[in-house]
């Protein structure tokens, strides 16, 4: 694997960022499952600032290494957010130019009428995805949602430059700015799982000042929202081989009508999940690590599936020790997923902590005889 | 007269009535086998997958077809001499009411389903209301058709104007363009290995295993995609060339096994379609998947289906799948392989 | 033991019901495995050459053939059970002091109402009440109540005294004791507890080739652990020792009631995630044939196993799956037939020396 160059750090002034600045430029940048490495440059770019090296495996998956302190062959902890966030594919250009996409990631289709979009075509250009006016619906036509089908998207374009500028297969991005709102909360598309990436950067960071015993990898994988495999956290817990790994993905923050046990108060430290793709070990470590500094947090029960990176690296290799730090947010897979900055922090802050405590001797498998 | 290395129509002829239901490829692999005599090292795996290897200097390239054909499974044998079934993959229960099944050991019966009495209606059946015609009594049945007994559905090849038609042609037409591209190749700048592949319909079991030992720097699959039907507006047309996947489920080509395609696809001068559904899904997804990943890309041949067991494929579609397979195969390595590249770009937007 | 017994086993270990009921009675859902893992622990420790748990919680155990080496390079055979169990997980407790839950693995909800559980590991009991019948409508004693609805309820006035006994997060279990009576044993997760006593009680004695025994976890949410498992073990073929559904059920035909308890081990052809290795069936066959040991097929289509993911591990790994045919699994109370495990022990005891034999 490739080492990469380390960016000028000066070029950018991204070494003083605050997570604030780091969610909203992460937010910024384009690419769902497959098209990552539109962005990754980008990703490269701010994990290098903080990283020992920067990798990227053949999949796309990039990787920031924090060499550890400890005596040779050291164990590895991997990191785990995902770069790809939810968007859609052209999939047929029809007559008067109108475009049909399909989702990479399932976006919530009851809020995409209206909502504009970008179109990643050479050059780029600007939809809106059409509705019909109140005037021309027929009675009750209201009451339904529409599905992601019967939604088209209407670039305002002559069909034959649509036709010329957008093959089947290009990518399409919602077109939303960041919004600050009270609290210093963030509402902005791909906070899921960009927030997570923003924990890396922000993890690595630190760590470059306290050092770990173990090699730390933090790993921006790709294709966490396609399918039911998670394709970068799979292979690169293969390549990898680690002893613990460790997803940060976003968890359902509070919102009115959940039902107790179902959310994670916004604001309120990271969540620790807590089920069979946890394990109880990597869990009490984390918790620990969270009392010994008073760091604030929740407990999430999450029985079989935790939905994330973890569930393919925990059976990938011999298996990993695997856990799933949450950042609560609310509003999952819309164009408004609000997260407090703060739960970044606080999550960057536990997982340096915990990375630091972690004994060199340590290893996944017990061997009883 | 003897046909030319590597002709469609007699690849074909030995290919689509072969016998091979999933996890029973017996027939198929033994003609594959045959038909590749010499070309390279051939093997078999625990899983039966068929592998071919043309040992070369240059990287790890994986080549991979599919080669078992919808088959059914006896679950239980009946009072009236009618056995009940479970398919092994193929495309639904409606679609293989009335097709022929052959069993390894030459036994033949036809699929029937449990009719709504007094009704004139036909409503598509599910799979539990299908079964199997024996013509056998009770004791017999049992006897011919024990429980666990697996058949493939019958496939005769048929031609309809431009096109093919056979039950088997998913994927035995990629099975077939995979093995005429090999045999119409010269020298080929990679170090080749060959997966056909086994159970794919059974969730692509043999291609999650093929690629093991194998860490190739490369993949492409070939395997038939089903665009739809007539009526609809398929973006997919067949006889306008094959398909580069761009997505389908559980897959997502990789930008650099992606612009390999294209380019190769270019200097053969055959025309390509692009195939993005989220729903169906090829042996791809698996291969991609393997250990610590391999950068794949799927060239699928546009099929429609015809609402029976069969599938049409155009002819020319199949002829220029091979001529694109045989670029692939004679284009040089870009000198970085895929994990070296800086800056991996989807060019020729 | 009867001597007429002990010759029909031919030098097949004896089947030890003293773990059967030891592993049915302890709780391990999925993802929380240890009191079952502990125990199996405690019954091969000393009996085997290498000990080990992963990552994930399966325990991998080794052991060397007896007698003289042979000349043969012997197979190496992975012959795997799982310890996990379906149950539930508490998720949050009410202001009331009753409890959420969510279940772990495939239960069908209409058996919960009026059920007694086991919650979380410090002796706490809880049950799953609901309106009387007088109380509601004629139109809702007819629905089924989805398991998001319903609560345990473990005798706490507020959040606060429950949180006294227990946990969010605390592992909920079937509160069933294993209970023997004439041929039958009743107990709960005989699926896959009867495998997992089959393999203590097969590496009590030193195997015909060379084995790696593994009880596996999180079977029940997706075969997980055996993904992780059959990677360190890389075995040359597998054979799964399994608890499997009885297709006995009154009003169905003859052709319909298999496998049968009580009807001897119970083979698979194929399930939704196997296509069991042909060679290895009629091997199982034979050695049935030849030890006089009578087998039934499991209904092809239905289920899956670890084996799926074994077979499809590495460069592939021919598999199959012997089962004890049980009525009633993924509920509180299963029976089985005790001289089912005896018959399964014997003919994969058997199958180890046909292995030895021949193989490849």
């Amino acid at each position: 694997m490739p080492r990469l160059k380390r960016p000028s750090p000066r070029r950018s002034g991204q070494l003083e960022w605050s997570t604030d600045e780091w969610l909203r430029h992460l937010t910024a940048l384009p690419g769902v499952a497959g098209y990552e490495h539109i962005s990754r440059s980008e990703i490269e770019r701010a994990f290098g600032l903080f990283a020992d090296k920067v990798e990227r495996d053949r999949m796309g998956n990039v990787l920031g290494w924090i060499h550890g302190t400890g005596p040779e062959p050291r164990p590895r902890a991997l990191l785990a957010a995902h770069l790809d966030r939810i968007g859609f594919l052209v999939s047929r250009v029809e007559a008067g130019g109108y475009l049909r996409v399909v989702s990479v990631g399932g976006f919530d289709q009851r809020t995409l009428p209206g909502k504009e979009v970008v179109v990643h075509s050479k050059p780029a250009m600007n939809a809106i995805f059409g509705t019909k006016p109140p005037h021309l619906q027929k009675k009750g036509e209201a009451e339904k949602v529409l599905p992601l089908e019967e939604l088209y998207l209407d670039t305002g374009m002559p069909e034959a430059v649509v036709r010329r500028r957008v093959p089947v297969g290009t990518l399409v991005m919602l077109r939303q700015p960041p919004v600050g709102l009270l609290k210093s909360r963030l509402a902005a598309p791909g906070m899921d799982d960009r927030s997570g990436v923003a924990v890396l950067v922000r993890t690595l960071q630190a760590l470059r000042e306290r050092r770990p015993a173990w090699d730390v990898i933090a790993v921006g994988t790709v294709e966490e929202e396609d399918g039911q495999i998670c394709v970068g956290a799979r292979t690169s817990a293969e390549g990898l081989k680690p002893e613990i790994g460790i997803a940060i993905d976003v968890s359902h923050g509070d919102m009115p009508g959940t039902r107790e046990g179902d959310t994670v108060p916004l604001g309120g430290g990271p969540s620790l999940c807590m089920g069979a793709n946890i394990h109880a070990g990597v869990f009490d470590g984390l918790r620990s690590a969270a009392r010994a500094i008073g760091l604030p947090f929740s407990v999430e029960v999450t029985p079989a599936n935790s939905g994330t990176d973890a569930m393919d690296i925990q059976i990938a290799s011999l298996g990993v020790a695997t856990a799933v730090l949450g950042i609560p947010c609310r509003y999952m897979h819309t164009g408004v997923e609000v997260v407090e900055p703060r739960d970044v922090d606080r999550c960057a802050t536990l997982l340096a902590h915990y990375l630091v405590s972690l004994e060199p001797e340590w290893r996944a498998t017990e061997v009883l005889k | 007269m003897k046909p030319r290395a590597g002709s469609l129509d007699s690849l074909l002829k030995a290919l689509v009535p072969a016998y091979g239901p999933p996890g029973r490829e017996t027939g198929v692999r033994a003609a594959l086998r045959s038909m590749l005599r010499g070309v390279g090292r051939t093997r078999e795996d625990a899983l039966g997958n068929l592998h071919l290897h043309l040992p070369g200097s240059g990287p790890r390239l994986l080549l991979v077809a599919a080669m078992d054909a919808p088959g059914v499974i006896v679950t239980r044998v009946e009072s009236g001499g009618t056995a009940r079934i479970d398919l092994l993959g193929g495309r639904g229960a409606a679609e293989a009411v009335g097709a022929t099944v052959i069993f390894g050991d030459g036994e033949r019966a036809l699929i029937a389903y449990d009719r709504p009495a007094n009704s004139k209606e036909s409503s598509a059946p599910d799979a539990s209301a299908l079964y199997l015609v024996t013509g056998y009594d009770k004791a017999a049945a049992a006897k011919r058709f024990p429980v666990g007994s697996v058949g493939m559905l019958e496939a005769r090849l048929g031609r309809l104007g431009d096109q093919w038609h056979a039950s088997s042609l998913d994927n035995r037409a990629g099975a077939a363009a995979v093995a005429a591209a090999i045999l119409r190749s010269g020298r080929i700048p990679y170090d080749l290995h060959v997966i056909f592949t086994a159970q794919s319909e059974l969730g692509s079991r043999g291609a999650m295993i093929g690629a093991f030992g194998v860490e190739p720097e490369l993949a492409v699959v070939v395997e038939l995609a089903h665009v739809g039907e007539a009526k609809d507006q398929s973006p997919v047309t067949l006889g306008e060339g094959p398909c580069i996947g761009l997505k389908e489920h559980g897959y997502i080509a990789h930008p650099q096994a992606l612009e390999m395609a294209r380019k190769a696809a270019k200097a053969a001068r055959v025309p390509i379609q692009y195939l993005v559904r989220e729903e169906g899904s090829t042996d791809a997804g698996a291969v991609r998947r393997a250990g610590p990943g391999v950068p794949t890309v799927l060239i699928a041949i546009p099929a429609r289906k015809t609402g029976g067991p069969d599938s049409l494929v155009h002819a020319r579609d199949l002829e220029r799948t091979v001529d694109l397979v045989v670029r692939l195969l004679a284009t040089p390595p870009e000198k970085k392989p895929a994990a070296r590249t800086r800056t991996p770009r989807r060019g020729g937007r | 033991m009867p001597a007429a017994r002990a010759a029909k086993r031919n030098g097949a270990p004896p089947f030890e019901e003293r773990f059967l009921e030891a592993f049915s009675n302890a709780d391990g859902p999925s993802g929380w495995e240890a009191p079952v893992r502990n125990l199996v622990v405690d019954a091969v420790r000393d009996r085997v050459d290498s000990l080990e748990v992963d990552a994930m919680g399966s325990l991998v155990a080794r052991v060397a053939p007896a007698g003289a080496r042979s000349r043969r390079r012997l197979p190496h055979v992975m012959l795997c059970a799982h310890m996990d169990e379906v149950g539930f997980m508490v998720t949050a407790v009410e202001k009331d002091g009753r409890l959420r839950f969510r279940k772990v693995g495939g239960i069908d909800p209409r058996i919960l109402l009026g059920q007694v559980f086991r919650v979380g590991m410090n002796g706490a009991r809880g049950v799953v009440g609901v309106l009387p019948a007088h109380l509601l409508t004629n139109n809702d004693m007819n629905k089924v109540i989805p398991i998001e609805d319903l609560f345990l309820d473990i005798g706490a006035a507020s959040r606060e005294e429950a949180l006294q006994a227990i946990s969010i997060g605390d592992l909920v279990a079937f509160d069933t004791t294993y209970e023997a009576s004439g041929r039958v044993r009743k107990g709960k997760a005989f699926d896959d507890r009867v495998g997992c006593a089959i393999l203590a009680s097969l590496v009590q004695k030193r195997p015909p080739v060379p084995v790696t025994a593994v009880w596996t976890v999180q079977e029940e949410i997706g075969l997980r652990g055996a993904a992780a498992a059959a990677r360190r073990v890389a075995p040359d073929l597998a054979i799964i020792l399994e608890g499997t559904a009885s297709g006995e059920a009154p009003g169905a035909s003859p052709e319909e009631q298999q496998p049968r308890m009580g009807g001897g081990p119970t083979i698979t052809i194929q399930d939704r995630s196997l296509m069991a290795d042909a060679r290895l069936i009629d091997l199982l066959q034979r050695t049935a044939k030849r030890r006089k040991i009578s087998t039934q097929w499991k209904r092809p289509g239905v289920g899956g196993t670890d084996a799926g993911r074994i077979a499809t591990s590495g460069s592939g790994v021919p598999a199959a799956v012997v089962s004890v045919a049980c009525r009633y699994i993924h509920a509180p109370a299963a029976y089985l037939d005790i001289r089912d495990p005896r018959r399964v022990l014997n003919l994969v005891w058997h199958t180890l020396e046909s292995l030895r034999k021949e193989w490849p």
